[in-house]
């Protein structure tokens, strides 16, 4: 074969997704017994909710429910039709978190949120069913039509500077709720810039760092009894830590900052295996912390908080300490979904138990020991993204799914950890959980390019044509 | 306590218990997955790719194992035999040390490459990285978990 022949071959069948090729479908038994399993638990769940909030045993909302339920069947077929080898454990525990979210928004009391679309209002449960649909129909379309990571790999600093873009336009033109900086407002659609961000991060390291890979592990600068890389390669680390920093200053946004500068490094790991670039990292992080502790009002009021949400039990520390009270009433087995605590004056007694403390409301109705099967099921997806990582044919495939598994498991961990007062609280979303669209739809991404990306008979990577000034500086020097 | 909060508590524990169902029959599979990849040979640190063979030796498509020190050329003393007129008897070698991969050109007559490049003495190379050596072009990958 010529090398033309062989060119042609490896990137003309995938510039087109082949979305109307052959179908040659491939039953999927694995991920249909998993959600029959998810069905059974959701439709209990549902009577169980209904029992507990009418007095009769039948499913509390059958309509929404059942819409959600027929939507899964649909992504199942969907990717049956679509014959391709993707992991099949990823959709059935994503529908498993989402429909628990779906239950939880049906008893969380309906006027949280009311948005008006198209002269019909809708309540909490019906537009998180709304966003809860989009989300598969993002993460099946995506896990479909992805063949190819080339519009990925050979972008990235594109894909960088769209990131920087919506961080910028974030920082001028974002409007303020409640002291943070977080959404953006274009027309009619608005949404926290933020969680698409995280997925642009991940495939923007992901290509940086596999294309230095041998640099970073290879070369020292000595420091002391410190090795680290050479300079130039420790400047996007410095720049990292000035952008979560800058995100923390100008945004208020702990949370993402704390999510970004974890995954990063995270991910410096992942590539390099080098504890020292880590600690380094989490040495300039806590340093910082410390500064901006100091320095701004907000976080120093956050970090009193976590030490002390007693000192100040109707004020500052009130989400906290209703929170703890909720786990606590959940105790082991919960009150039952539909059995916590009425509202307070009209209000669930956690504010913003919808977006921020989910878990909390988990933990009082389903006890600790449903909690802890919610995080065994995150645990699952990281596990997934890691497997995926390790089989992958090269280094940039498996950074990416790796660093996009972990963007899932770093943020449910900030949160959870956060509503257990273990660490401060940021307000980060749980993952397929948290009422929010921007959130369900970036994660839906995630797991589409997982499964994507999970494909045995994926294209081959393409060959590193263009390599940077400094690898090809570095060949030079190393011979 | 009535009928009916026993049973709204059994529905509650069912409920529970699905769920540790769920994760049970995730767990199992992904067990089997972990299994199923530990019996494959992994002790090889990657493989090589041939994506080009003018002489059809080797074949095309045909994946060579390697080991930490894997030495190419027309040689059959070679751990990988390449049968094209401009490679010589001992092209190049292979190695693995610490996490990298290097490639060395033994003072070929025609020289090595790295995606195009050509090797002065020893040069880095990844995963996904293309190899010349004569008119054979192989690509570096891992082995498949």
């Amino acid at each position: 074969m010529t090398a033309e022949a062989a060119r042609t071959r490896s990137t003309g069948s995938s510039s087109l997704p082949r979305v109307l090729g052959p179908i040659r479908p491939r039953a999927r038994w694995q991920e249909l017994r998993l959600l029959l399993v998810v069905a059974a638990a959701l439709v209990i769940g549902s009577v169980s909710l209904g029992a507990t909030v009418t007095g009769s045993f039948a499913p509390y909302d059958p309509w929404g429910l059942g819409i959600y339920l027929a939507v899964l069947l649909g992504a199942h077929l969907a990717q049956v039709l679509a014959g391709r080898r993707t992991d099949q454990i990823l959709l059935p525990a994503v529908a498993m978190l989402g429909g628990i979210s779906l239950l939880l928004m049906e008893r969380l009391p309906k006027d949280l949120v009311v948005q008006r679309f198209f002269g019909t209002s809708f309540g909490l449960a019906e537009v998180q069913l709304i966003w809860l649909v989009g989300a598969l129909v993002v993460a099946t379309t995506v896990g479909i039509v992805v063949r190819s990571d080339s519009w990925l790999r050979r972008y990235k600093y594109t894909w960088a500077a769209v990131g920087v873009g919506l961080l910028l336009l974030t920082f001028v033109l974002g409007s303020e709720i409640n002291g943070q900086r977080l959404t953006l407002q274009i027309g009619p659609v608005s949404g926290q810039p933020s969680e698409l961000l995280k997925v642009i991060l991940v495939v923007f390291l992901a290509g940086y760092l596999s294309e230095n890979r041998a640099l970073l592990v290879e070369q020292d600068t000595r420091l002391g009894p410190l090795r680290l890389p050479p300079l130039p390669y420790l400047a996007p680390m410095v720049a990292m830590w000035a952008i979560a920093l800058g995100i923390v200053v100008v945004q208020r946004d702990l949370g993402a900052a704390l999510l970004f500068f974890g995954v990063f490094l995270a991910l410096l790991y992942a590539a390099t295996g080098r504890l020292s670039l880590v600690v380094i990292g989490l040495v300039l992080f806590l340093l910082g912390s410390a500064v901006m502790a100091n320095l701004f009002e907000h976080i120093r009021t956050r970090i009193d908080i976590w030490i002390d949400p007693f000192s100040d039990p109707l004020g500052a520390g009130y989400q906290v300490i209703q929170a703890l009270h909720a786990f606590a009433r959940g105790g082991l087995l919960g009150m039952g979904l539909g059995g916590g605590l009425p509202e307070i004056g009209g209000q669930p007694p956690i504010p913003e138990i919808h977006t921020d403390f989910p878990l909390a409301a988990l933990g009082e109705e389903l006890g600790i020991v449903g909690v802890v099967a919610i995080l065994g099921i995150y645990l699952v997806i990281i596990e997934r993204g890691l497997r995926i990582g390790v089989a992958a044919a090269d280094d940039y495939r498996s950074l990416l799914a790796i660093g996009l598994a972990l963007v899932v498991g770093i943020q449910a961990f900030i949160i959870a950890a956060g509503n257990l007062k273990v660490l401060p609280l940021t307000g980060v979303t749980l993952p397929f959980i948290s009422y929010g669209g921007s959130s369900l739809l970036a994660n839906a991404l995630v797991v589409g390019l997982l499964m994507a990306l999970s494909d045995k008979g994926v294209e081959p990577p393409p060959p590193p044509s263009s390599r940077s000034r400094w690898a090809r500086l570095a060949r030079r020097g190393a011979g | 306590m009535d009928g009916f909060t026993l049973v709204l508590w059994g529905v509650r524990i069912l409920f529970l218990a699905l769920l540790y169902l769920f994760l049970a029959r995730v767990v199992r599979a992904l067990l089997r997955d972990l299994r199923a990849a530990a019996r494959e040979p992994a002790d090889r640190p990657g493989r090589l790719v041939v994506i080009e063979s003018p002489g059809g030796e080797p074949a095309v498509g045909r994946s060579f194992g390697l080991d930490v020190i894997t030495p190419l050329g027309r040689d059959v003393n070679n751990a990988i035999v390449i049968e094209d007129p401009f490679a010589s008897a001992e092209h190049a070698v292979l190695t693995y040390r610490g996490r990298s991969w290097y490639l060395e050109d033994l003072d070929s007559t025609n020289g090595s490459y790295i995606n195009g490049q050509p090797v002065d003495g020893v040069a880095a190379l990844t995963y996904g990285d293309e190899v010349q050596v004569g008119q054979v072009r192989f690509r570096l990958e891992r082995t498949r978990a």
